[in-house]
């Protein structure tokens, strides 16, 4: 396991118990025996301040193969996946490339990733190259295989986006039991699995039964999706997009359930915005690490033929860079130019006070329903309000 | 935090398995600043343990 990468603001150390990843600056990164090398040549900066010298992680789409069909599949998965796929060769060979480059973990999904009869040379090549693989799937494909590799995974995930009818309502199909089903199995030979839950304004209301699933199966915690405007995702976006009331009621819920069913509760980036809504303070969002867009900055994506993205719904970059060429991309000025350009900002992000964490929300979201990947998240609450409050043109 | 030694800037627990999105544990903000406040130096202390344990175990 990497247990330390040098960065111009430091350097970041991993602990594997607990499992975390730890920011530190110059003078830490010295009392602990580091030496950031050519990295600590310039003069040190403040995090954030540029892009890390590497990903945190890198979210591989190992096949955009699934027979599932969910209707709202933000990669558009189909039972005979996307054209040009990579395999196992090409895998392990772009693994070794993020290595090299000093990525700590991996996020291994599809399409169904626990189909791949090869899925588990993947997770053992990741592990030598001393990268954490970590898993979602959505346990209707490959179970028995994925039981027996499990171990070699930090983190296991299984998709449910609500539970018993509410799965269905979200998904377009009941597959409730089939995935409760490999809750049980894969939690009967491993601790770390939680579950992955998209939220919807439909299912927004019953978020209190996931919570309460996660504790009764002894799940070590609920990651919380928004839902994006992506894949089949784009066409059915309108009608499960959550309200904007939602939106500003979600960190209180969460945390509540998250208290009351004593759940860890993980949220994706694209939610930063309704977190500082509350306004629970930056310097402990700071230190936290809760970001907003990190797109082609603490993480990249990879399309199942291996080109790379900023981030798993973002479309590639014009010059199609591939992932096991990012050493060569990485280090370019214009390297995910509409991403990294995040402090060119219009108000109401440009005077908000968390700007510097939230960096606009969610790109896609914005490149969705505003027109622009630049333009601040149309979803956000301060964003939201902003609009009410200006004058009426006409 | 500021001493001597440096500072830990920010910690980011957990691992994250979803492969759409960065997600980040915020069960901490149940706890609010003045837990996290208190955290930062058991996080330290791991850190420096773990450094005394890797010059003991070199040869």
């Amino acid at each position: 396991m990497r247990t330390f990468r040098a960065e111009a603001f430091g350097g970041i150390v991993q602990l594997e118990r607990p499992r975390a990843l730890v920011f530190i600056d110059r003078d830490y990164a010295r009392s602990l025996g580091h030496d950031g090398g050519a990295r600590w040549s310039a003069p040190e900066t403040a995090l954030g301040a540029r892009p890390l010298a590497a990903p945190l992680e890198a979210h591989l789409q190992l096949t955009n193969r699934c027979g599932a069909g969910c209707r709202g599949c933000y990669t558009g998965a189909t039972p005979t996946g996307a054209a040009g796929e990579w395999g196992l060769a090409e895998w392990k060979r772009a693994i070794d490339a993020l290595a090299k480059q000093g990525v700590f973990h991996l996020a291994l999904g599809g399409g169904e990733s626990a189909a791949l009869p090869w899925l588990g040379d993947i997770a053992a090549h990741a592990r030598a190259r001393g990268l954490i693989p970590n898993l979602t799937t959505s346990g209707l494909e490959g179970l028995d295989r994925l039981v027996a590799i499990a171990p070699l995974f930090g983190q296991i995930n299984v998709s449910i986006d609500g539970v018993g009818d509410v799965y269905a309502r979200v998904r377009g199909f009941d597959g409730f039991a089939r995935a409760d089903a490999a809750v049980l199995r894969l939690r009967a030979v491993k601790k770390e699995i939680g579950l992955n839950c998209v939220v919807t304004r439909d299912s927004f209301d019953a978020l209190g039964d996931v919570f309460a699933y996660a504790r009764r199966r002894r799940l070590n915690e609920v990651e919380l999706l928004r839902f994006k405007p992506a894949g089949r995702g784009e066409r059915a976006y309108a009608a499960l997009r959550c309200t904007d009331e939602q939106h500003r009621a979600f960190l209180p819920t969460v945390l509540r359930l998250s208290r009351r069913h004593r759940v860890r509760v993980r949220v994706d980036c694209s939610y930063t915005p309704m977190i500082a809504w509350h306004d629970p303070g930056a310097e402990l969002l700071r230190q936290l690490a809760v970001y907003g867009c990190v797109g082609g900055d603490f993480l990249i994506g990879a399309k199942a033929s291996g080109v790379m993205t900023a981030c798993s719904f973002a479309a590639p970059p014009p010059e199609r860079p591939r992932v096991d060429a990012i050493a060569a991309y990485w280090e370019r000025d214009d390297a995910f130019a509409a991403f990294r350009g995040w402090r060119d900002a219009e108000e109401p992000c440009r005077s908000c006070p968390y700007h510097e964490l939230c960096r606009g929300g969610c790109r896609v979201v914005s490149a969705h329903v505003a027109g622009s990947l630049r333009a601040p998240d149309p979803e956000c609450p301060r964003v939201t309000s902003h609009r009410r409050h200006l004058p009426v043109l006409g | 935090m500021k001493d001597k030694k440096g500072r830990i800037l920010a910690v980011k627990w957990g691992l994250n398995p979803n492969s759409s999105s960065l997600g980040v544990d915020v069960t901490f903000l149940l706890l609010g600043a003045g837990a996290l406040a208190l955290l930062t130096p058991v996080v330290g202390a791991l850190l420096r343990l773990r450094r005394v344990r890797g010059k003991k175990a070199a040869p």
